[in-house]
């Protein structure tokens, strides 16, 4: 009954004008970025961590979650009219989504793909509402040793973001931790490599970075094709599926809720993941398995639900633990770090008001989503007709006012400008950018927590052994650490192509 | 009974991934030396200088171990698709022109004449859509995030410019 009260609580916050106003513009800029070319989540939400600057820490993350499962919602609409998934995560649905638009069916797939995306949004959000509690009284045995474990934890998962090469990655993890060391070392207080710049004394701004790295760098990276992107918007009669359609859909449905869930609850898995499976679940168990491939509504309705499911289900790690289980989920947890909220065990403990509010909004997001997406898809469909070159102008000025309004400082525009550089250089050697915002965002957590705890114990490392749960934890890292030589990796199908790793 | 010994083909290196490898291994061995001065452990535990100097020395070594990987083709890093040259060279320059100039003439000035770069001359979008653009995007954001966010954004500090509101 706890549970529910606290829940309902958090419904009459985020039910608020305000609230749901953060909520809807969040939903919108989510699926315009989900939509756009040459911007993925996680550039996408570093982007507009600004724009919530200044609103009150509960708006401020609403806002920044709607953005974020936006961007899932958004990626399906490229995918299924123009064979281009707007994000990885829509990759499959292309197989199936596009044949369905060949077929006249554009509007079909699309409402499909909304619903299963409401659906196995709205579950996983059910699950984390059952998680909450439990997971979160952990934070009462939390203390620094075993926030150290969980933050190891954390950083092994980049192991999983590896991509081709584990060397290359382990790279990319080191320099992270080397970019979120600049500035005033977090115990002695001694400058660390600021080169005698006061600007560094307060460290490189993490906006700047991830803005530079993955949306600089993409744009730099980007090649235009030169064919003319020709969409056609379904009319609003198109977008009804048939009875039949909803029939077909369901059993998809809950295989893709099942799954996306369950895959989002393991740190490290993407959505690409999920949604690929799913697929892999369509063709085993469906019982119009022939058809997938030529245009089946399950082809569409099983990835698109588990890709929204994972969405949803990733935020549990995040929420309960504190660990990032996505690229894009570090920089919200960057976000949750600037508001002076730590996500993990003792965010129920010290701000459970706001982490319910989160909670309940994300329902309502979902529900936004589902009104939004559907009848609005004319225009969505007309912002991929802006011609590339004013789409680059525009989120180019977007990246500037982004870098700058953190510190209100020129300063940081350049550094964007310079990672942005580096994001290119990183792209054109194979070395994954997501393992090095992993760091980025843990490193100075790290560093803090395994200070302190050598602190209590007067530099003896034996208090990293004496506490079962940091010993469970540690053991935990080590698994994920060796889990290569266990083949315990996501499909080689997917390692290289996707761009989440 | 015969054993044969052949040598692998050894893969001839790409040279901006050798000179990747070099600086990586560059910036690990600065980190380094530099982390040492800034001590490593003392009674309570690791020192500021320890988390770096693990760090510099892991970066050297992982940069080692990818040189012979990709000498040996083990995981080699695949021929990536050139970035347009030209493309890298606008969008870097016009980014560093309009950061240096924001604190002169300020937000408004400084971000139409960069988008109208962008859309007139890089583009050849017509001089309507341009002006109109670039007015919104640079007059329009300024208002937007100055009254509607309560964000400020910078003003020109060149005198004839400020007196006007820009």
């Amino acid at each position: 009954m706890d549970v529910l009260n606290e829940l309902l609580n958090g419904f009459a916050a985020a039910l608020t004008w305000q609230n749901l106003l953060f909520a809807f513009i969040g939903c919108l800029l989510g699926t315009v970025i989900g939509v756009l070319p040459g911007i993925g989540p996680v550039a996408g939400v570093a982007l507009l961590i600004p724009l919530t600057l200044n609103l009150d820490a509960a708006g401020s993350i609403i806002m920044l979650c709607a953005i974020f499962y936006g961007t899932t919602y958004g990626g399906t609409i490229t995918s299924v009219l123009l064979n281009t998934p707007g994000e990885a995560a829509s990759a499959i649905t292309t197989l199936d989504g596009y044949t369905m638009t060949k077929l006249g069916r554009a509007g079909v797939a699309l409402t499909i793909a909304a619903a299963g995306s409401f659906i196995g949004g709205s579950l996983a959000t059910a699950g984390l509402v059952i998680a909450a509690r439990p997971l979160g009284s952990l934070g009462l045995m939390i203390g620094p040793p075993e926030f150290f474990a969980l933050v190891v934890v954390g950083i092994s998962l980049l192991v999983a973001l590896a991509g081709r090469s584990m060397v290359r990655a382990l790279i990319s993890g080191a320099l992270g931790l080397l970019i979120s060391m600049v500035g005033i070392d977090p115990v002695a207080g001694a400058p660390r490599f600021t080169f005698g710049m006061e600007r560094l004394l307060d460290g490189v701004s993490f906006v700047a970075v991830i803005v530079g790295l993955f949306g600089l760098s993409e744009i730099l990276a980007h090649r235009p094709g030169k064919d003319k992107v020709v969409v056609q918007a379904p009319g609003m009669r198109a977008l009804l599926p048939t009875r039949t359609d909803w029939r077909r859909s369901a059993p998809a449905f809950a295989r893709g809720t099942g799954i996306g869930f369950g895959l989002g609850l393991i740190p490290g898995m993407t959505g690409s993941v999920s949604s690929l499976l799913s697929y892999g679940a369509e063709k085993k168990f469906s019982k119009y398995r022939r058809e997938l491939g030529h245009g089946a509504v399950e082809g569409v309705a099983g990835p698109e639900t588990a890709n929204n499911a994972h969405a949803n289900g990733a935020l549990i790690p995040l929420f309960t633990l504190g660990i990032p289980a996505s690229p894009t989920i570090a920089v919200l947890m960057g976000a949750f770090l600037q508001q002076g909220l730590t996500p993990g065990p003792t965010l129920f403990a010290e701000h459970a008001d706001i982490a319910w509010t989160i909670i309940a909004s994300l329902f309502i997001g979902n529900i936004l989503l589902l009104v939004l997406n559907v009848p609005l898809v004319g225009l969505w469909t007309s912002i991929l007709k802006i011609p590339y070159p004013i789409l680059t102008g525009l989120i180019l000025m977007f990246m500037v006012v982004g870098a700058y309004t953190i510190n209100f400082s020129v300063f940081d525009v350049f550094v964007m400008i310079l990672f942005g550089l580096v994001g290119l250089a990183l792209r054109h050697l194979d070395i994954p950018l997501a393992p090095m915002v992993l760091t980025l965002v843990l490193g100075p957590l790290m560093e803090r927590s395994l200070r302190e705890s050598l602190d209590i114990s007067r530099g003896d490392l034996t208090i990293f052994l004496e506490r079962p749960v940091t010993v469970t934890l540690l053991a935990l890292a080590a698994l994920i650490v060796c889990s290569p030589l266990l083949k315990l990796r996501k499909p080689a199908a997917l390692v290289a192509d996707d761009p989440e790793t | 009974m015969t054993s044969v010994t052949e040598a692998r083909p050894v893969r001839r290196l790409r040279r901006s991934i050798v000179a990747g490898q070099l600086v990586l291994a560059a910036v690990g061995a600065y980190v380094l030396a530099e982390s040492a001065g800034l001590g490593l452990w003392n009674e309570l535990g690791p020192g500021p200088g320890f988390f770096p100097c693990v760090l510099g020395a892991a970066l050297v070594l992982l940069s080692v171990v990818w040189f012979f990987q990709e000498r040996a083709g083990v995981q080699a890093a695949p021929a990536a698709e050139e970035a347009d040259g030209s493309q890298v060279r606008s969008v870097m320059l016009s980014l560093v022109v309009l950061t240096a100039a924001l604190p002169f003439i300020g937000f408004q000035l400084g971000v139409f004449l960069f988008l109208m770069y962008h859309l007139r001359l890089r583009a050849r979008t017509s001089w309507i859509k341009s002006v109109l653009i670039s007015l919104c995007g640079s007059v329009g954001v300024y208002y937007l995030f100055t009254l509607g966010l309560n964000v400020s954004l910078p003003e020109a500090a060149i005198v004839p410019l400020s007196l006007i509101g820009l």
